[in-house]
């Protein structure tokens, strides 16, 4: 099945961890996984996007996405490609902690107060894998387990003290689609 | 992991380009960093010592494609690369082992595709041309990558991989596996110094005088069996790829990432129900004329879709049965920062212009 995820915040914000992530893995699973960045020069604050296309089979994604079915909106600034993009009905994963889900239209929206959890998991700078987390438990691509050890490969040895954190956000995040 | 987890990897075009060239035996890169080709220097600067190999980043690019001239005189198997307006500096360099018949890889990862006249023309001096091969995604510019190494050894001469910056910078689960692709001919002919002292010594001239005990063709007989060779490699190195072609009343020509995007408006528009179709070169030159030829006699109209004010236009108005078929729909589109593709490759200009000319 193929899935396409646009994810679009500001730079600081781990777009592209979350990225990598999910495309790795996919990859891991067994999954083809196309992923296609598009970052601003400065270290914080500018444009960050970032296109995962998977499929189970061969897979032919444009690194520029016509259209796509889901998007994760860590930031309104600069987020016009994405909602643009996002077929009519598609899924919006909102970070409500710091974007408007209101401001999302003709779409199935799903306000996650990202922040808000990951300081409640002991993991202030980690509302990235906390979106990641309720993302793979909304649309099912690839396992909580699978993003965690992803995430574990792709963190830089300098990084390490922040991996028990980030796991927790993953899992909080998923916890957040479990229904009470 | 478990032992049945699939081989393929997550890696960019890059890292991916790198892994090929040395699964094909590259052991020598000298580059000089310059976007989008930056992460291949990078990634051969890591990668090529775990090897055996060598990586050098170079003063300049001149200093870096003549560091590369050398290692493949020396019998290695080298590349090197910039993006277009680094290879505008090796020009000289790249006539040099064009003259010297010496087998090289120079991968351009180029910021647009305003290189098609560069990569096909060349700058340098002589009746030489280079086999450019213009990948249309990251696992083809793998599968390139190692023809490339092939054909520069088979002919003895420098190659170029046309990427940009989509097959630089995509991530894409690829499995890097060395390639068979057949005997290739004895380096008898390189400086490895085993004849030193013996006055047998080898020799590697552009004019290929030889010696006065054991004079060479000199340049007449040289430079005329060189064009020679470039008039075989032009008979039967050319590739390319037909999409849709059957029925199309309208042909779009496009070669690169750009092929890629107007392969997905060709599959919109035929589930629409228009008769349209994509010829791509695969090697940019030698330009596969005979089968754009045999895949546009029919049709009424032949699009050409590049990035540039019309480069690849010209080819095809070579070979296109009745030129006045033959329209430009492309156009320079440069991303702000100068260092990538602009808004025209996305598919909805793509479409609307292709919709505009066949109206």
């Amino acid at each position: 099945v193929r899935n396409e995820v646009v994810i679009t915040g500001i730079g600081g914000q781990g777009i592209q961890l979350m990225a990598k992530t999910l495309a790795l893995a996919a990859t891991r699973s067994g999954l083809q996984a196309m992923l296609a960045s598009e970052f601003g020069g400065e270290m914080r604050g500018g444009p960050s996007q970032a296109s995962v296309v998977t499929d189970d089979h061969q897979l032919r994604a444009l690194p520029i996405l016509p259209s796509a079915s889901s998007a994760i909106v860590m930031h309104h600034k600069h987020s016009d490609f994405a909602l643009d993009r996002l077929e009519p009905g598609g899924l919006a994963l909102v970070n409500s902690s710091v974007a408007d889900p209101a401001a999302v239209r003709d779409a199935e929206v799903i306000a996650v107060p990202a922040l808000d959890v990951a300081r409640a998991a002991g993991a202030p700078n980690a509302g990235g894998f906390v979106m990641l987390g309720a993302y793979v438990m909304v649309r099912q691509i690839v396992s909580v387990a699978a993003l965690g050890s992803a995430m574990r490969e792709l963190v830089p040895p300098y990084r390490a003290q922040h991996i028990s954190a980030n796991l927790r956000a993953l899992e909080a995040g998923a916890a957040q689609m479990v229904p009470a | 992991v478990t032992s049945a987890a699939p081989a393929r990897e997550l890696l960019d075009g890059c890292a991916a380009i790198t892994e090929s060239a040395i699964a094909a035996g590259c052991r020598f890169f000298a580059g000089y960093p310059m976007s989008p080709f930056t992460g291949l220097l990078e990634n051969m600067s890591r990668r090529l010592p775990q090897v055996g190999g060598h990586c050098l980043n170079a003063e300049s690019e001149i200093e870096a494609v003549n560091m590369a001239l050398g290692a493949a005189a020396a019998g290695a198997r080298a590349a090197t690369g910039s993006c277009g307006q680094g290879l505008a500096l090796m020009q000289e360099a790249i006539a040099e082992l064009a003259l010297n018949e010496l087998p090289m890889v120079i991968v351009n990862m180029a910021r647009n595709q305003q290189d098609y006249f560069q990569a096909t023309r060349g700058g340098g001096w002589g009746d030489y041309r280079t086999i450019t091969l213009a990948p249309k995604d990251v696992p083809e510019a793998v599968e390139h990558t190692q023809l490339l190494f092939h054909l520069a050894d088979r002919y003895r001469a420098p190659v170029i991989l046309y990427g940009d910056p989509f097959i630089a910078q995509t991530h894409v689960s690829v499995d890097v596996t060395a390639r068979d692709l057949g005997p290739l001919p004895a380096k008898d002919w390189a400086l490895d110094g085993s004849t030193g002292g013996t006055g047998h010594s080898r020799q590697i001239w552009t004019w290929a005088m030889g010696k006065v005990t054991d004079p060479g063709p000199g340049p007449d007989g040289h430079w005329r069996a060189i064009a020679a060779k470039f008039d075989d490699i032009a008979r039967t190195e050319a590739r390319s790829e037909s999409y849709c072609i059957e029925g199309a009343e309208t042909v779009v020509v496009a070669f690169g990432s750009a092929a890629l995007f107007v392969e997905h408006v060709v599959d919109e528009l035929r589930a629409d129900g228009y008769p349209i179709g994509l010829f791509r070169p695969v090697t940019l030159w030698p330009f596969a004329g005979a089968e754009l030829a045999a895949a546009t006699r029919k049709a009424r109209r032949v699009l050409v879709f590049e990035l540039n004010a019309g480069q690849m236009l010209d080819d095809v108005r070579q070979f296109v049965h009745d030129r006045d078929t033959v329209r430009f729909i492309g156009g320079v589109s440069i991303h702000g920062s100068g260092l990538s593709f602009g808004p025209l490759l996305d598919v909805a200009p793509i479409r609307s212009r292709i919709l505009e000319a066949a109206a």
